[in-house]
């Protein structure tokens, strides 16, 4: 008896051996193909992120001088100006899409959006030179604009160190003390976005990889294409990784200058590449300067495992950069103190020009990277540490040390805990300001001449400083592979933090952070969990999947499914100005204010775009009911033109009244963008027999949506908010219903649907609400192949005006600013086609596309002619 | 004396560690992987490229001018 439990004992600690062995070898074996590329990352993974940085507010400093209440003479204070700008706001959305084929070759797809605004240092100045213009209510300051060309003149001592007032003495005048506080001058900008797609092509032999890449980034100032390839080869039984890449970029300036700097501004060095261009509107003061960039990147790496719990990574880099490297919106002060100018005994006068600064047009750049990754065994955890030596030759020196702790905590969640620090030397031609005791000739040539430097940057990122971060990642494995990824990080930005000393001031530091959310669908393990069930078979069984333009008009037939999808809509308005149905001339839009919100009226929208990004998840609790998220994330942008026979806006020095900023702004284009409306809803099916199904949607529509968008200060003169079509959001809580009923037989579908859009607030909080909305459509659609079919549909569409108005500033100059001048009836027809994938390793997925053809519009006060919408659909259920 | 340095680190780098198929099994943990979250490293690498002058080897991916 003994014995055989003995014996039994024995075999099972054999067995449990074997078990262990046979474990460590799967997983030895799934490491295998590429085991130094990061493990986790699926082959086929679609990955959607929106993140958000936001930046504190900068401190300002200015010499304020009311008068003395008592004495009535002045009685100058150094002060904290109020900063009344906001500080930069980004906000970014990621869509990331792998696949494998043939395979042997992986294919990355990345699409990039961002929209920034906010305001920046364009230059730095003593604080007694006044670059921040105060704005005083009953001698009260409340904040300040910003002003390239003081008010009075800069004061230096005779070793020309900066002055400033600091007192008033009834018989010689104004008192003077050091001056050395700096001070940035802000400028704001109005949103603008960038767009970006990129591709990475790769192909794999056992023990090597080679792989090709390319894409283009756009902004309205800056244009950047590049491409890249590189290769992997896999030593020593994959104990060794060799990598080698290479990189080409072009990129091209088109800044335009700001017309409110312009004439402040010295652009001498830049006259040839500068091109005034006649705009649409009349008042033109255009100005963009244009410029060309090419880089040149070569890398070498090599990963190297050091035992069953460590590996190493050293790579190295080096970077040529030619051609315009300058921020186009960076200026310099230089100060001409003039000796003979004292205004009072050891006090100069100098003069100022800002010039736009210039750097070197070389610049060589050497990084080295080194990272360790450590597996720690009692807690399952890795600590990965990376060190990086950055050095080029505008002097910069640059050491970064970042470490993550990777901990999985189990049931699929993992934290990962980070620190980094930076730091950095100045450049070589990094100045604050500069001075020099040549006085000011105002002869251009001579001025420029007589400037101390070659080459002269203020820009922040320049100079010598230390940044230190910590964040947060935590991520969550779901079952069915999705995941979910959320991120957050704390930045400091101080001169104080610079390695060794010696770093900028601090009234250039500040603080930020950045928070994102990414979700992944691993689609190969999607597919493995469909490829079980019969479900799917169901889904193939229903007819042509409905217009990508119809919303809410699909189910989840089955208890525990899900889907997710993503939705682009594209909307333009082109035409002809239109009142009610027919086309109007301007002369008839310039005869009442009232057409444009009760101001003189200038301009018209000339074109009008809108892209649209929506996310949906949808589950199935049960068979009879779905529950959908769907966040959404816009951008849009206007360009505007000048009314035939509107009268001149009048000169700039009258400011406020006649309305000279606001038109002159009309100028460029206006864009918004960032996270819209988010609505949640609830699908009930009411009727279901095969041919005949008929469902009810009931949802709200939250206000994530920023409706408290503005224009920039500009020409001294606050814009107020921007035009109310390009608001992100409605600002208000709405109910979003809708009854769908979908037939098919054999191969014909068909449909139909009502939805509406009813406001639950009276206002949003600047004071307005837009008009409800009531759209019916139908739809027929034939089966030209099993995974194929064409459609048709016709589209009806009313929506109510605006009511209220912004109850913040806002100056109207067109149509577009008037409440009464949204909405109307709209009748569409829509063409469109619809692929499905029935069976295959893409199983599950679904890609619509729609035209919708304006057949006629009847709008509320005056509107542009509609010129189409487009919309493409991709779902995956599993 | 650099020259001998290279070859020691080299040598080690090559010959100085094998580690069997079977050994793996913590190396191939996703918390190992050089970067285990590369879609954070993305979205914070651009911040850190707009702001930071050591651009270095994000230079051919793109990213845009960041003129703020």
């Amino acid at each position: 008896m003994a014995v055989t439990k003995k014996r039994r004992a024995k075999q099972k600690r054999s067995q449990k051996k074997v078990g262990s062995a046979l474990q460590a070898l799967t997983t030895a074996a799934m490491v295998l193909p590429g085991m130094l590329s990061p493990v986790q990352a699926s082959d086929e993974e679609v990955t959607i992120q929106y993140g958000h940085y936001e930046e504190t507010k900068r401190d300002i400093y200015g010499v304020h001088i009311p008068n003395d209440p008592v004495t009535g003479f002045p009685a100058p204070d150094k002060i904290k100006i109020p900063n009344i700008m906001k500080p930069i706001t980004v906000d970014s959305l990621h869509a990331q899409a792998k696949t494998r084929f043939l395979d042997r070759f992986k294919f990355t797809a990345n699409y990039t959006e961002d929209t920034w605004s906010g305001a920046s240092p364009i230059a730095t100045a003593p604080v007694g030179f006044f670059a921040n213009h105060l704005i005083e209510e009953a001698d009260q300051v409340t904040g300040a604009s910003p002003y390239l060309a003081s008010l009075s003149q800069m004061n230096f001592d005779e070793q020309l160190n900066p002055l400033m007032i600091d007192g008033f003495d009834p018989f010689s005048g104004f008192t003077y003390a050091n001056g050395e506080q700096l001070v940035h001058t802000l400028a704001m900008a109005s949103p603008e976005t960038r767009k970006q797609g990129d591709f990475n092509l790769t192909y794999e032999w056992n023990n090597a990889t080679a792989s090709v890449g390319g894409g283009i980034s756009i902004e309205n100032d800056y244009e950047s294409r590049f491409v890249n390839w590189g290769g992997t080869l896999d030593l020593n039984s994959k104990l060794t990784t060799l990598s080698f890449n290479q990189s080409y970029t072009n990129s091209t300036t088109s800044a335009l200058l700001d017309h409110d700097a312009i004439p402040y501004l010295n652009r001498f060095a830049y006259e040839d590449q500068i091109v005034g261009t006649s705009p649409k509107v009349r008042v033109s003061v255009h100005s963009t300067l244009f410029g060309e960039r090419e880089d040149w990147s070569t890398g070498f790496g090599i990963t190297q495992v050091l035992g069953k719990n460590s590996l190493i990574e050293i790579s190295a880099n080096y970077t040529r950069s030619k051609g315009f490297m300058e921020n186009p919106y960076k200026a310099v002060y230089v100060f001409y103190v003039n000796p003979a100018n004292v205004v009072a005994p050891g006090v100069l006068g100098g003069g100022v020009i800002a010039y736009l600064e210039e750097r070197p047009d070389e610049r060589n750049q050497w990084t080295i990277n080194t990272r360790f990754v450590q597996h720690i065994e009692p807690l399952n955890a890795a600590l990965n540490i990376n060190y990086r030596f950055f050095d080029d030759d505008w002097g910069i020196n640059a050491h970064t040390l970042e470490a993550d702790w990777v901990q999985p905590l189990g049931r699929g969640w993992t934290i990962t805990p980070t620190i980094r620090y930076y730091s950095q030397d100045r450049a070589d031609f990094y100045h604050p300001y500069l001075v020099t005791k040549k006085r000011k000739t105002n002869n251009k040539a001579e001025d420029y001449a007589n400037i101390p430097e070659q080459y002269f940057s203020s820009d922040h990122r320049l100079s010598g400083y230390g940044a230190l971060s910590g964040g947060l990642v935590l991520s969550k494995q779901f079952s069915k592979g999705v995941s979910l990824e959320m991120g957050f990080e704390y930045y400091t930005h101080e001169g104080a933090l610079k390695l060794g000393g010696d770093g900028e001031d601090d009234y250039a530091d500040f603080r930020s952070y950045s928070a994102n959310a990414a979700l992944k669908v691993d689609l190969s393990t999607v597919g493995r969990s469909i490829a079980y069930s019969d479900h799917v078979h169901n889904h193939m069984d229903h007819g042509a999947p409905a217009p990508a333009g119809v919303m809410s008009a699909h189910m989840l037939g089955n208890a525990g499914e899900w889907m997710i999808g993503y939705k682009y809509m594209y909307g333009r308005q082109a035409g002809d100005m239109l009142q009610g149905n027919n086309k109007v001339s301007d002369s008839v839009i310039l005869a009442s204010d009232s057409n444009c919100g009760g101001s003189q009226c200038y301009v018209a929208t000339d074109d009008m775009t809108m892209h649209m990004h929506m996310f949906n998840i949808m589950y199935a609790p049960t068979d009879w009911l779905n529950l959908m998220l769907m966040p959404t994330f816009v951008d849009m942008s206007m360009n505007m033109r000048s009314l035939d026979g509107a009268p001149s806006p009048g000169a700039a020095s009258g400011a406020a009244t006649n309305n000279y900023a606001e038109v002159v702004h009309a100028n460029h284009e206006h864009m918004t963008g960032g996270l819209g409306d988010t609505n949640i809803s609830a699908l009930f099916k009411l009727y279901d027999n095969n041919t005949h199904h008929l469902h009810l949607g009931l949802g709200v529509s939250a206000p994530t949506g920023d409706v408290k968008i503005e224009l920039r200060r500009t020409h001294k003169v606050d814009l107020g908010m921007i035009h109310y079509g390009m608001q992100l959001g409605s600002g208000t809580w709405d109910f979003t219903p809708s009854l769908t009923y979908t037939g098919q037989v054999n191969k014909w579908s068909w449909g139909a649907q009502a939805s509406g859009i009813k406001r639950l607030e009276r206002q949003n909080e600047v004071g307005y609400r837009l008009g409800d909305k009531f759209q019916s459509t139908a739809w027929g659609s034939y089966k030209l192949l099993n995974w194929l079919s064409m459609s048709v549909r016709g589209v009806y569409t009313s929506q109510g005006s605006l009511h209220g108005e912004y109850n913040k500033d806002h100056r109207p100059i067109g149509p577009m600013d008037s409440p009464e001048s949204y909405g109307g009836e709209y009748y569409d027809l829509g063409f469109g086609i619809n692929a499905m994938v029935p069976s295959g390793d893409l199983a599950g997925n679904s890609l619509s596309v729609e035209w919708l053809q304006p057949m006629e519009d009847d709008v509320n006060g005056f509107q542009l002619e509609r010129d189409g919408a487009l919309s493409v659909n991709w779902g995956y259920a599993f | 004396m650099i020259a001998k340095l290279q070859i020691l680190i080299f040598a080690v780098l090559l010959s100085g560690c094998s580690v069997a198929p079977w050994e793996r099994g913590n190396l191939a943990k996703p918390q190992m992987a050089l970067d285990s979250h590369p879609t954070q490293t993305e979205f914070r690498g651009h911040a850190y490229g707009s702001r930071e002058a050591a651009t270095g080897s994000s230079v051919g991916a793109g990213g845009g001018c960041g003129c703020y």
